[in-house]
């Protein structure tokens, strides 16, 4: 379905997003703390950090829905309330509850169609679009939270923006509908638009996004890409004698230590190891390649300093259940 | 601008509000005209001074008729007002209005303009209730249905005081962002709250003479040049005119406070 182009297939040259020394306060709370980076087009950037991060704040002021304490966020130069084709420009999906409850999906369009100067026709060439053509003439109170994310959605694309905002797109969709929305992305990032996701998992992205921004307590932990994050991958083996192998894959100027149950080799070249062991005459039981555990990451990159969570008992395995609502995690294989 | 304007008048008329709101405010329109054309026009309320403590000749008789219903009008105007910004914050479709037109100066404007539009809309129908029904029933008791063109001074300005009661309540609506509380304060005091503090007043002379005019309410009945009290403790009216500028005054502050702090509060 999303074949269909949203613009008639026209090359689009996307805007870049900049976010400099941007900080807000809301009375003695900083949410967001002297944050800065950038967003290019043409790729998927996934922004990522746990629920209060402070990453809907940050978004929010990107869309001049809220005001900075101090520093700028700009998209192609300006800033959002001096864009001329607001809709045109940037299309945001902020939250998936924004709706009257007694107007239609269809409805609700139509009135943003009517803020942008857009004709009725565009609203509903959206809605096939979406995959909600016959549900969106129903009242919104209804709709199941995949609907609200695919009316969201099709608010955001209505003006066929150069830029898409989505804060949480994949909360409430079923696999399904995810596997959708992955390569929805994919395909408006291909047609060189900037598109910038947020999400407090980065295994919810990992498969989508070219490039991640992590931020926690309002501030920058890490940027780059998926594969710069994960570093390079490593060798796990398990031999009869993990000394001796360690000592021949030294002879050899590659480093190894001993783990649980094998070694860890500091190389993403299977063969190198399997030679050196050969050569030593040891067995080899198991030889794959080891990627750094992402999930692991994030959590490192992010844990123990999360504001909202302060005062609840320390080293709770569990963690207390997240303040907003969080229907992907749980769902294997369900990643964005 | 017009943009935005079509679009806030696209929000009102996509939900079940406003077609509620016109059957109310017709119903009351032509009940009203109804009773007041039956009461004045019965025995002994013969043209000015008459028995019962009312003042006010044929002009005033009519104009009381065509404008009975106001007085709900203006409560449901003023409900409409609230609603306007009170539904936006509630269902937060706030971020999506902010977000189709930024410039938020623009944004309240387009919906200050819609509500006026409203105002004028809804004056229009109440109009048509209350003149369909008052204007035989006077026509049938002798009295003059149109005895002078004063009397579609105060139609016109029934439209417009429907419009500037949606303006306050607006206002109200911005000022006390829970939409409950916003209702109830708004419709409470013009309601309730106002016409018991009047009548308080009125054994006041003070009061009598320079506060109670000023009330909106109050300044609003002034406009269309109704019926008045007759009596020792009556509070003195306002001209038309200056009672237009007054209501119109209460509007300008109440929706000005509003739009200054829409314009500047943060949406999160």
């Amino acid at each position: 379905m999303w074949r269909m182009s949203t613009s008639a297939g026209a090359r689009h040259t996307g805007s870049r997003l900049e976010i400099s020394n941007l900080s807000k306060k809301f009375g003695g709370f900083t949410a967001v703390d002297d944050l800065t980076f950038t967003v290019e087009p043409g790729r998927v950037t996934g922004f990522l950090g746990p629920n209060g991060a402070g990453k809907t704040t940050t978004l929010r002021m990107l869309l001049g829905l809220v005001n900075p304490t101090s520093g700028s966020a700009t998209i192609g130069g300006r800033r959002y309330r001096d864009l001329d084709n607001p809709l045109g420009t940037v299309g945001a999906a902020l939250e998936a509850t924004n709706f009257h409850p007694g107007r239609s999906g269809r409805n609700h369009l139509r009135v943003m169609a009517a803020a942008a100067g857009l004709p009725n026709s565009r609203v509903d060439e959206l809605l096939d679009l979406v995959g909600i053509p016959a549900a969106a003439k129903k009242r919104a109170g209804g709709y199941s939270m995949g609907m609200r994310q695919r009316l969201g959605l099709a608010a955001a694309l209505l003006g066929d923006p150069e830029v898409l905002i989505l804060d949480e797109p994949a909360n409430g969709l079923d696999p399904e509908g995810i596997r959708w929305l992955r390569g929805f992305l994919t395909h408006l990032a291909g047609e060189g638009r900037t598109v910038l996701v947020s999400s407090h998992m980065l295994t919810e992205v990992q498969q989508t996004a070219d490039e991640v921004v992590i931020i926690a307590n309002g501030r920058m932990v890490r940027s780059g890409t998926v594969a710069e994050l994960q570093g390079t991958p490593r060798a796990f083996v398990r031999t009869s004698d993990p000394d001796t192998l360690v000592g021949a894959l030294r002879v050899a100027d590659v480093t190894a230590e001993t783990t649980e149950g094998g070694l860890l080799v500091e190389t993403d070249d299977l063969r190198v190891v399997g030679d050196v062991a050969l050569r030593a005459g040891l067995p080899i039981w198991e030889l794959t390649r080891k990627a750094a555990d992402l999930e692991q990451l994030f959590f490192d990159l992010t844990d123990g300093t999360n504001r909202n969570y302060t005062g609840a008992p320390a080293g709770d395995p569990g963690g207390p259940a997240p303040a907003e609502r969080d229907a992907i995690t749980g769902q294997e294989g369900a990643n964005l | 601008m017009i943009n935005a304007v079509k679009s806030e008048l696209r929000k009102f008329f996509t939900t079940r509000l406003w077609w509620g709101m016109a059957i109310g405010i017709f119903v009351a329109a032509a009940l009203f005209a109804a009773l007041f054309a039956l009461s004045y026009t019965s025995e002994g309320m013969g043209g000015a001074g008459g028995p019962g403590g009312m003042e006010g000749g044929e002009v005033q008789i009519a104009n009381s008729v065509y404008t009975s219903g106001l007085g709900i009008g203006y409560l449901l105007l003023l409900t409409i007002g609230v609603m306007q910004i009170g539904s936006e914050y509630r269902h937060k479709t706030i971020t999506g209005t902010f977000l189709s037109t930024p410039r938020r100066v623009q944004a309240i404007g387009a919906k200050i303009i819609a509500l006026l539009v409203l105002g004028a809309v809804y004056g229009l129908i109440s109009l048509v209730g209350s003149v369909a029904v008052g204007a035989p029933i006077l026509a049938m008791n002798d009295f003059s249905p149109f005895p002078d063109i004063e009397v579609l001074r105060s139609l016109a300005l029934a439209l417009l005081a429907l419009g500037l009661w949606a303006l306050i309540g607006f206002g109200v609506g911005v000022l006390i962002p829970n939409q409950v509380a916003a209702l109830l304060v708004g419709i409470g005091f013009a309601w309730i709250v106002e016409p018991l503090l009047g009548f308080g007043l009125s054994f006041w002379e003070f009061g009598r003479e320079h506060l109670v005019k000023y009330f909106p309410s109050q300044a609003t009945n002034a406009m269309v040049d109704t019926v008045t009290m007759a009596g020792p403790n009556a509070p003195e009216n306002l001209s038309w005119w200056a009672a237009a500028l007054v209501l119109l005054a209460w509007a300008a502050v109440l929706a000005g406070l509003g739009a200054l702090r829409a314009t500047r509060q943060d949406v999160a």
